[in-house]
């Protein structure tokens, strides 16, 4: 029995892939590329764009016309919105939220979809009401230069359990209240993808009703992840030897908003389960980066970026989704916030961690959005001087608020806009890139690179490098690079050795890549400031 | 920029009552359920076990036992038209509070100016009802008299109406005692007409295109960016 996963979307969407893998697995079905050779078809749908959601209507039309030469079973979960779900109930066979992914099972032996492995499962979960949790340890690749490590109470990866016809369950993160339903997915110890970076959910759903956006109406309402199985996860995470760890959320940093009651007697916010993460890097010694997207700026408080100052192991990268930079075209995107108060975020993030590299999310082309109000959004790009910006031309996603307001930004002004402030980052990168070079920066190998004979991987700010090597050991492991030539937005370098695993004995290679971003940006802003006062932007604010 | 905020919670009240203030809207109450809000905020409502639901602002006052929303029914509107055929004790999906259209504690003893246009008066309505020593204004533009939606509610020396297509009612309230100020016009054209203390905090609440000129109305006359707070109806 195979089944074939297409995760569309975020991030996010991937991460629950990752949970629905481990389901489908536990029940004994096995993974394949290959969608001809599936008997299970399913899609993780994403409805941030009319694009992605095409593709899942082009999909399930090809699987059900395929129905009619042999037998496969569809299903259909991720961000789907109420329009959609009604059309999806009569293509898809089996239809559910994320939430609602530890009902799967049942959901498929309803279907008469019956495997020996789901018979067990349905038996044990029958029988467990009252009695203990079954508590299975994730898949987890093994990551390059880690010694595995067991805890008491840890049973062998579900996938090896179900093919030794052992006892088989949905693998299970321990130390989790069982009372919330919506809190059930997360249970459900994801099959990890790489060996060296994962992706862990802490939040899901949105409260903060951003125009352009559907996702309220297709995840639902902010829900927290309780911060002992988060922790528990991040814990046996670095023990097993990752060296990236993104903390997940629609809104990642409302954490615990939703949960103030329980707060003030158990629960903890968002710069407090960051504290504990780093509490962890100092408990294990070990060296990992931490980071978090996607932020709101409404709840990016001073909290947050002083406690990122206190660790090693949370990363000086900042992600912080601007949208536009016209107090006007916020108001209408429903942001809640003005620009004065995106920049003291800023100027905060610049004198607390000025080696932390800062990223954005724009949209070009809103609707109503004026050449005068565009010419806000520039003017930030500049002033803001950001390492990377995801710029998107404004689609209406029937769903969102927006969708009732015309589209009535023509393609080409939208491209037009999109590719001035591509240039726009591209020079001030440059700055920043230029300013590197020469220095010795620690990075996480992550990939072969597409230049032959070369690896790539990233910054602690997630800044590209690529480096000549053919040692596919590297990958997952922290070397040194220095870096000889730079492009706008990626760096090549020449290797210089592999760096220690520990906090203790890269600290002083983590102090010298920390003062050479420093000084790059110190750079990059000087020039900003030489090109304003010659004329090109005077008077806008540094930070 | 974050502040206390209540936790938004899902309930599944029951109507009170569905109370007509035109041909296109009304007032429906339900149940509260015990959920707690801050004066400004919106919950989200739908049909019990209907998937589709749609944000309104709070319209009663946080003291009140039950809950109120201020509703138009849009053409082709979905929502708005099943919530106006429900019955007394018939249920509801309601998830909330959300928002950040709030009076800081510390702000309450300052001059306000709230513009609202059409139903986006509702979140002035809970504003005013929950903190009853507010110095307000209220300007609230429609198009004619019947859509000034329970104005006996407000003090009446705080009220100014700008009706937009309704003369007759301009002249014959004109004067008139029991009438809050009804003027002509525009609320832009009356905000233009009428220059703002620079120290005020104004609220807007209604559809984009108003709230963007009186956003550059009020700039001119000297009132920050940050002083401007607005709530989008769409």
């Amino acid at each position: 029995m195979r089944y074939h996963l297409v995760p569309l979307g975020c991030q996010m969407n991937q991460s629950d892939s990752e949970r629905i893998r481990a389901v489908l697995e536990s029940l004994g079905y096995r993974r394949t590329d290959v969608e001809e050779e599936a008997d299970l078809l399913g899609v993780v749908a994403c409805s941030v764009r009319q694009k992605a959601i095409d593709k899942v209507y082009t999909r399930i039309h090809k699987w059900n016309a395929w129905k009619k030469e042999r037998a496969i079973v569809t299903f259909v979960s991720g961000c789907i919105l109420p329009a959609d779900r009604e059309k999806f109930v009569d293509r898809f066979d089996l239809i559910f939220t994320i939430n609602e992914l530890p009902q799967v099972p049942e959901m498929m032996q309803q279907f008469g979809l019956v495997t020996a492995a789901s018979l067990r499962a349905a038996d044990q979960a029958a029988g467990r009401a009252e009695a203990a949790e079954y508590i299975d340890a994730p898949a987890v690749p093994s990551p390059p230069g880690a010694a595995p490590t067991t805890s008491p109470g840890d049973r062998p990866p579900s996938a090896a359990a179900a093919a030794n016809g052992g006892i088989v369950s949905i693998p299970i993160i321990p130390n989790e209240s069982r009372a919330d339903a919506k809190k059930g997915y997360w249970k459900i110890a994801p099959n990890y993808t790489s060996g060296f970076e994962a992706f862990v959910p802490i939040q899901n759903g949105c409260d903060k009703f951003c125009t352009f956006c559907a996702v309220p109406y297709t995840r639902g309402r902010e829900v927290s992840r309780p911060s002992d199985e988060i922790l528990a996860e991040v814990r046996r995470l670095v023990d097993d030897g990752y060296r990236s760890i993104t903390l997940l959320g629609q809104n990642v940093n409302s954490y615990g908003l939703d949960r103030q009651s329980e707060r003030e007697a158990t629960e903890i916010d968002f710069p407090e389960l960051l504290r504990r993460i780093g509490e962890i890097g100092r408990e294990t010694g070990r060296r990992f980066w931490t980071y978090f997207t996607s932020p709101h700026p409404r709840d990016m408080t001073d909290a947050v970026i002083d406690v990122i100052a206190e660790y090693p192991v949370l990363a000086r990268q900042i992600h912080l989704p601007i949208q536009s930079g016209d107090d006007k075209v916020l108001i209408r995107m429903n942001r809640n916030y003005r620009v004065s108060e995106y920049r003291r975020i800023v100027e905060k993030i610049r004198a607390t961690i000025p080696e932390a590299s800062l990223f954005t999310d724009i949209i070009v082309g809103f609707t109503g959005e004026t050449d005068e109000q565009f010419a806000g959004t520039r003017e930030a790009m500049r002033e803001f001087a950001y390492n990377m910006a995801y710029v998107a031309m404004y689609s209406p996603r029937p769903g969102a608020a927006s969708a009732r307001w015309d589209d009535d930004v023509t393609h080409e002004t939208k491209r037009a806009r999109l590719h001035a402030l591509s240039e726009e980052l591209q020079k001030i990168s440059l700055r920043y890139n230029q300013a590197l070079i020469g220095t010795e920066l620690p990075l996480l190998v992550e990939t072969t690179d597409r230049k032959d004979g070369y690896l790539s991987g990233k910054t602690e700010g997630k800044l590209i490098v690529r480096f000549a090597s053919t040692d596919h050991e590297l990958i997952g492991r922290f070397v040194t690079v220095r870096i000889d030539h730079v492009t706008p937005l990626s760096m090549e370098g020449t290797l210089v050795g592999v760096e220690p695993d520990t906090i203790d004995e890269s600290a002083q290679l983590t102090e010298r890549a920390h003062g050479a971003y420093r000084r790059a940006l110190a750079a990059m802003l000087e020039t900003e400031v030489e090109t304003a006062t010659a004329g090109g932007h005077a008077g806008q604010r540094r930070v | 920029m974050a502040e206390t905020i209540q936790t938004p919670k899902s309930t599944t009240p029951r109507v009170h009552e569905v109370r007509e203030l035109t041909s296109t809207t009304y007032v429906l109450r339900f149940d509260r359920n015990g959920m707690e809000f801050a004066p400004g905020q919106y919950v989200s409502v739908g049909l019990k076990g209907d998937i589709n639901m749609r944000e309104y602002s709070i319209y009663s006052p946080v003291e009140a036992d039950y809950l109120e929303i201020l509703v138009r029914e849009v053409d082709e509107g979905y929502v708005s038209r099943l919530l106006r055929g429900l019955r007394p004790g018939d249920e509801l999906e309601v998830d909330g509070p959300f928002g950040f259209f709030l009076i800081d504690e510390k702000a309450r003893g300052r001059r306000f100016l709230f513009i609202a246009t059409g139903t986006g008066i509702s979140p002035f309505h809970c504003l005013t009802g929950s903190y009853p020593d507010l110095d307000y204004e209220l300007v609230h533009g429609v198009r004619t008299g019947e859509e000034r939606y329970e104005h006996a509610w407000y003090d009446r020396s705080r009220v100014t109406s700008c009706l937009s297509r309704d003369p007759d009612e301009v002249a014959r309230a004109d004067g008139a005692p029991e009438h809050a100020k009804v003027v002509a016009g525009r609320v832009t054209e009356y905000l233009r007409d009428h220059p703002v203390d620079p120290d005020t905090l104004c609220y807007l609440c209604g559809n984009c295109d108003m709230i963007y000129e009186a956003f550059d109305i009020l700039k001119s006359h000297g009132v920050a960016p940050e002083q401007l707070y607005a709530e989008v109806y769409f």
